[in-house]
């Protein structure tokens, strides 16, 4: 692989001393890259005087995600993570820092939510994955053996880096967390290199706006609209912004699978509801959004005003709004050059 | 389209068949270098005003010589035979197809010596996709932020064109996708050429590659970086070139049955993503066809009488027949139905039974996955795991699967793991940059075999071989 991306790059450099592109402007170009990492699509649109310049960090900034997918993987079998799931139920073991802040992030929504959101609901996630796929509807007792080895407080965190599990099946699986994770660390990668005005994505679900575009106040992100009748947005200026949906329901079936699966039922979450969460760093609009879907907008909309400079809005298909002003403003505004915005905390 | 019209229609165009898939190099500037050194001999050039002096050239640096034009001036387009062209490409939009039906005769039989070739336009540059959409105002946006990652394949379109022309090898193209406003041109890399070229090799389908006119000048030029990119393009072309395995045909137990053949329906798109093998019909294939092969079948047409008797029986042979936005009177109707959801209805035939969907899809994701749970585990024919970006076309032989063609639109290496229906022996992969064939340690259970690609980046083949006394 290594190989390969060597003779790519070089093949790139080749490439570039013939075509005519500009060296650098006065005015910043944009440039676009995507990549096939974690499972998703990562994206980044970064501005800068220097296109080759803008093109590398970016590349840097992926190359970072690689790194922490080479962590964080649940499907790679020689992850940090997969090493953790296979060997510390009853055992200390000794983590990358990385992986550790992430599971210590995770357990601190565990903690806010209630239970609500549990990394360790992977052995239900891999039960209701099969059933999308057509395995059928588990039975209870399958649901039964399999919740028991579920539970965030069954992770026992010792800092700096040290991890066991107080259960014999426990596994985690990072999937509600690690892509915002990812982005911020990009973004770090980012600035390091002098890209301050940048757009993250990660799957189209967590998106961080660095900066700002060119004489703009910010990054305008439109969010999920399942009614099609709003068109919510928000304008991130050093912000992020991360959506969760449960799956669609079946169109020629009556089963209820989905991905998102509710912890303390053990079953597929039942909601009509997409939810977006604001906040200053992507691995909290990611853990936050999750957390949200599953509490509902009344419980959710509790937590989320007692937390500093977040937003967050519940769209159903019924076009009925619940949105928190608690950061930046989520406006609403279908077809209108200047959105509404509903103000803050209705 | 009327589609028997349309097949009476290809009776009468001539296209290329010397190869499954077959690479047309579109030139349209700078001097053209031999054809001994691009590797690839049949070379495109528009119908204007440098077209005699062009393919004067192009003829004597050694190419089969073709000229395209809009379908609306293929008349006039008819004179460059005089300069010794091998065909006439008519570029026909999906527009123009009705058009097409009634005027290609006419111009075949006034000009019975000329072979003409029906090129499709309206592809679109292979590519896995974004969500970020950047608007004119240099805003940026992001649409749909739970959606799943997506590909642009032209799958669709060639399953549609093999509909079509029956017997023929589809021909279409694509326009390099433009830039946004305020975004830098994005250089096209050899793994882009390289991609829109397997993917067409992998469909079985003809393509005319476009190369970016800044890339035609630096190999007219001799630039050396030019002919390094262009040398990796060709590797592929030259994997796809292979007539050895002419004769296959696509293997698929999913028909698709269509009134009105679009391209642009995501619904064959979102089928073509999730590696639902699936094959277009018309519905007088429905009347007439054999459909033994296939377990489900799912109607976008409005049946009439005697497509109704068709699906009672397919659904009385243990097959699922989906009859989607069904409005109107059917004789199953008069049977007891289960209510399945707000929006389905299923009538029950033994192991068989109707679905009536009483909307359109609305959810082409959603239906995708509804028809691989209704195909079952059992009848699954390839399944993909980290195969998100990669699609997989099976062909068989003599009703036995023995090539499944992959294309990775991620354009990077990737370990993909497969699951195909059918105990094999041994299992071979060849790539375009590693040549035929590594063996690959294979499981097998419940009448399926698993094996892992290692490494697909653009392309690769794997070759499936029986037991002896099978």
């Amino acid at each position: 692989m290594r190989c390969d991306r060597r003779r790519a790059a070089a093949l790139l450099g080749l490439f570039l001393s013939f075509a005519s592109i500009v060296e650098s402007s006065e005015n910043p170009v944009l440039v676009y890259k995507k990549k096939y990492i974690m499972g998703t699509i990562f994206e980044i649109a970064a501005y800068d005087q220097s296109p080759q310049h803008a093109a590398k960090a970016i590349e840097n900034a992926f190359q970072e995600i690689v790194r922490l997918d080479d962590l964080l993987s649940n499907y790679k079998p020689d992850s940090a993570l997969s090493k953790l799931n296979r060997s510390a139920h009853f055992q200390t073991q000794r983590v990358p820092s990385d992986l550790y802040r992430v599971i210590d992030q995770a357990v601190q929504f565990s903690k806010l939510s209630g239970g609500e959101f549990d990394i360790s609901v992977a052995p239900l996630v891999n039960l209701w994955k099969a059933a999308l796929r057509g395995d059928g509807t588990p039975s209870l007792a399958q649901q039964k053996e399999v919740r028991s080895c579920v539970g965030y407080e069954k992770i026992a965190l010792t800092p700096p880096d040290r991890i066991s599990f107080r259960s014999p099946c426990l596994q985690l699986d990072l999937g509600a967390i690690g892509k915002g994770y990812a982005v911020d660390r990009a973004a770090e990668v980012l600035h390091s290199m002098g890209i301050h005005d940048a757009l993250l994505v990660a799957g189209g679900s967590t998106i961080l706006g660095m900066g700002t575009p060119p004489n703009q106040a910010g990054w305008w992100v439109h969010l999920r609209d399942p009614s099609n009748k709003i068109d919510p947005q928000v304008l991130l200026k050093d912000e992020s912004v991360s959506t969760s949906e449960q799956t669609a329901p079946s169109l020629l079936g009556n089963g209820s699978a989905g991905h998102i699966i509710d912890p303390e039922t053990g079953q597929p979450l039942k909601t009509e509801f997409a939810v977006s969460a604001v906040t200053k760093t992507a691995s909290a609009s990611d853990g936050l959004s999750t957390t949200l879907l599953l509490l509902g907008p009344t419980k959710g909309k509790a937590l989320v005003k007692d937390m500093t400079g977040v937003s967050a809005v519940w769209i159903s298909h019924q076009a009925q709004p619940e949105i928190v002003n608690g950061g930046p403003q989520i406006l609403l505004g279908k077809g209108s050059q200047t959105p509404v915005s509903l103000g803050k905390n209705q | 389209m009327n589609i028997g019209r349309t097949i009476l229609l290809w009776i009468f165009v001539l296209v290329s068949t010397s190869a499954w898939s077959n690479v047309f190099v579109q030139w349209t500037g700078g001097a053209i270098p031999p054809a001994t050194e691009l590797g690839m001999n049949d070379l495109v050039l528009s119908w204007n005003d440098s077209f005699w002096s062009q393919a004067k050239e192009a003829r004597k640096q050694g190419y089969r010589v073709y000229v395209v034009t809009p379908f609306n001036q293929a008349q006039t387009a008819t004179e460059a035979v005089a300069s010794g062209v091998e065909g006439v490409i008519l570029s026909v939009r999906q527009s123009e197809r009705a058009e097409l039906e009634k005027s290609l005769p006419k111009l075949q039989a006034a000009n019975p010596r000329i072979r003409f070739l029906v090129l499709n336009p309206d592809g679109k540059q292979p590519e896995m996709r974004g969500s970020l959409v950047i608007k004119r105002d240099s805003v940026l946006e992001v649409s749909s932020p739970t959606a799943q990652p997506w590909i642009d394949t032209n799958l669709a379109l060639v399953k549609l064109e093999q509909r079509s022309h029956q017997g023929q090898v589809p021909l279409y193209t694509f326009s390099w996708n433009e830039p946004s406003d305020g975004e830098q041109k994005p250089i096209l890399t050899a793994a882009d050429y390289s991609l829109a070229i397997a993917e067409a090799g992998a469909f079985h389908a003809d393509f005319i590659l476009r190369p970016d006119e800044s890339l035609q000048k630096a190999l007219s030029e001799h630039n050396a970086g030019a002919w390094t990119l262009w040398n990796q393009v060709r590797t592929y072309a030259n994997f796809y070139s292979n007539p050895a395995e002419q004769g296959m045909e696509p293997a698929a137990n999913l028909a698709v049955v269509l009134d009105n053949l679009d391209p642009s329906d995501e619904v064959m798109n979102l089928l073509a993503r999730h590696n639902l093998p699936f094959k277009v019909l018309g519905q007088s294939d429905l009347d007439r066809g054999k459909l033994e092969g296939y377990d489900v079948v799912i109607v976008f047409a409005k049946p009439d009488q005697t497509t109704s008797k068709r699906i009672i029986d397919l659904a009385t042979q243990g097959k699922t027949v989906i009859l989607v936005d069904a409005d109107g009177v059917y004789p199953w109707q008069s049977r007891d139905a289960v209510r399945v959801n707000e929006h389905t209805l299923s009538y029950p035939f033994g192991s068989g039974k109707v679905l009536e969907l009483s909307e359109p899809v609305t959810d082409p994701e959603t239906f995708a996955q509804d028809i691989r749970r209704l195909l079952g585990k059992e009848n699954a024919l390839i399944s993909l795991w980290n195969g998100l970006t990669t699609i997989a076309v099976p062909y068989r032989d003599a009703g036995t699967l023995k090539t499944l063609e992959f294309i990775n639109y991620a354009e990077e290496p990737l370990r993909v793991q497969v699951q195909v229906k059918g105990a094999f022996a041994s299992v071979h992969y060849e790539t375009p940059e590693r040549k035929c064939c590594e063996s690959l340690e294979a499981t097998r259970h419940d009448g399926f075999t698993e094996f892992v690609l290692p490494d697909l980046r653009i392309a690769g083949r794997v070759h499936l071989n029986r037991w002896p006394d099978d």
